[in-house]
């Protein structure tokens, strides 16, 4: 059955994010009080490591179940990583930990446990920086994503497949994104294609379409470009997206369009759940 | 009668037995047996399920089957061991926060005779013929059998292959988590006679188990077999790869009554 290799050290896995840095990032995202699109995205993929650290972290290290790589595309198409990691592609889960650019302290408030609210300080360590500045090159940023992966899973050939997480508010700029990611979803392992994940992020207060089984109801002929070249959910990922609440068929495919900030880390946090982690 | 015992613990493929988080404890003396599976998920489980075992086999919680507040009563110590030997200012940022969750583990516990009376015992294995007692309490997903004259006589505290699943109500090292482990303490007891066999066993290979006694197997017969460290590791390697049996740590304590 594909998609149902165990993530081990010895078979690792990969997540690639391609991160949209065009000018139009500085608009607010839905569903917040004017925060940025770029600096939610940030959020959402600094709280992602962090959560995926965590689950990998036992005793005093953590266990290289994963190797993830951010890149950004905007005036640049390049690694995004910033402080000790910057320029780096793939990098191993234990070495990610050990090098976020900073640790900020953030203030939660959680319930006291008597019907009130404390402040409590919290960790939040910084890997990946909001930016906002350029166009929409994300054929470019695709093929990146194929030539690395194109390696990684010769070199990982019995490895559940790496997963790649798109995330942008606009159409591309440059030839993409269809060839492009129709060559990166070719890549395989022994175990199934690589899997591509989009989630398209909208300032309009406008009902989410999340892991859609058709293109019938998506508003124009980009979000059906998107569709098209978002994969179909394996039957392990649609069981877990079931179970957070997610109404998914046969033919769900890994795609959100104009999801606010509650969908993003939703989508977010499905896509990066496969966890037959040993 | 005399008890005969054989005690196996492996690590999942691709690791080494100090990263195994299984444990096992037992005294001839006491006649107290103990089985914990430390979950995987969580930081420093392996001591956590030591410390359980340990301490079961030293002195089990008061009560048969022990109450919500015993159990609660005799995890406090063990809870304040485990808290205490991790170095937590040595800690990167990461490993500081999984540990604050705390290590998750399950437990069983078996013993022979009345609940803590060395006479009951003692009348228990001096009066041949007459049957002695057990008594088990567990947590979690980790397994009893009772076998007797080459049938299966009790399962506990899972009774079907299909009971597992990957969400066991485990045993926290964390006081405040325990709230719903405590209230799901399960209690079984039973006979003893001359050539009973009992199987304390983790998941995995509980499971197995249950699945080949269902297909009207008798799997207690290979697991006899298996005398040597060796010969039980060629068994899990084997039944991993052929019978889909899932790969994790794997712990078995095997106890035979023999006829003195």
């Amino acid at each position: 059955m594909p998609y149902s290799a165990e993530i081990s050290r010895a078979n690792p896995s990969a997540f690639l994010f391609l991160i949209d840095q065009s000018g139009s990032m500085v608009e607010p995202i839905s569903g917040s009080e004017n925060k940025r699109k770029c600096d939610s995205v940030a959020d959402a993929i600094n709280r992602l490591l962090h959560n995926l650290i965590i689950k990998c972290a036992r005793g005093e290290g953590v266990r290289n179940f994963y190797e993830v790589c951010v890149i950004g595309y905007g005036a640049t198409v390049a690694p995004a990583f910033s402080g000790p990691l910057a320029g780096r592609d793939l990098v191993p889960l234990s070495e990610v930990a050990s090098s976020p650019a900073r640790v900020e302290e953030r203030v939660r408030k959680v319930d006291d446990g008597m019907g009130g609210i404390i402040e409590q300080k919290v960790k939040f360590p910084v890997w990946f920086e909001p930016l906002a500045k350029g166009i929409t090159p994300m054929g470019t940023a695709l093929s990146m994503a194929h030539k690395i992966l194109s390696e990684w899973v010769q070199r990982h050939p019995a490895s559940y497949p790496p997963i790649v997480i798109n995330i942008s508010d606009g159409e591309a700029t440059d030839s993409g994104p269809v060839p492009q990611a129709e060559a990166l979803t070719s890549l395989a392992t022994e175990d199934g294609n690589v899997l591509l994940l989009n989630c398209h992020i909208s300032s309009k207060p406008l009902q989410p379409i999340v892991f859609p089984d058709t293109d019938a109801d998506l508003p124009d002929d980009f979000a059906k470009v998107l569709f098209s070249i978002s994969s179909i959910l394996p039957a392990s990922l649609r069981e877990l997206a079931r179970a957070e609440g997610f109404s998914l068929g046969p033919e769900s495919r890994g795609f959100a369009f104009n999801a606010d900030l509650v969908e993003l880390i939703r989508f977010l946090d499905i896509g990066t759940r496969g966890s037959n982690m040993r | 009668m005399v008890p005969f015992v054989t005690a196996f613990r492996l690590p999942k493929n691709g690791y080494t037995i100090d990263e195994c988080e299984d444990a096992f404890d037992y005294s001839l003396d006491s006649l107290r047996f103990a089985i914990s599976d430390g979950a995987t998920e969580s930081s420093f489980s392996d001591r956590w399920a030591q410390s359980l075992v340990k301490q079961f086999v030293i002195e089990p919680p008061f009560g048969v089957p022990p109450t919500e507040d015993s159990l609660q009563f005799w995890l406090l110590p063990q809870q304040m061991e485990w808290q205490s030997g991790i170095d937590w200012a040595s800690l990167p940022w990461f490993a500081q926060e999984k540990a604050e969750r705390g290590a998750y583990a399950t437990l069983v516990g078996l013993e022979f005779g009345a609940h803590g009376t060395i006479w009951q015992k003692f009348v228990g294995r001096a009066l041949a013929g007459e049957e002695m007692m057990w008594h088990a309490f567990a947590v979690g997903d980790s397994n009893l059998f009772q076998v007797r004259d080459d049938e299966l006589l009790h399962a506990f505290p899972l009774e079907k292959s299909e009971d597992f699943n990957s969400r066991p109500i485990l045993l926290a090292s964390n006081a405040g988590n325990n709230l719903s482990a405590l209230k799901d303490i399960r209690a079984a007891e039973g006979g003893c006679k001359p050539g009973d066999l009992f199987c304390l066993a983790t998941d995995a290979l509980a499971k197995w188990f249950l699945a080949q006694h269902e297909a009207g197997e008798k799997p207690w017969q290979i697991l006899r077999q298996c005398q040597t460290e060796e010969a039980f590791a060629a068994h899990v390697k084997l039944i991993r790869e052929t019978q889909g049996v899932r790969n994790d740590d794997t712990t078995m304590v095997l106890l035979e009554w023999r006829e003195s």
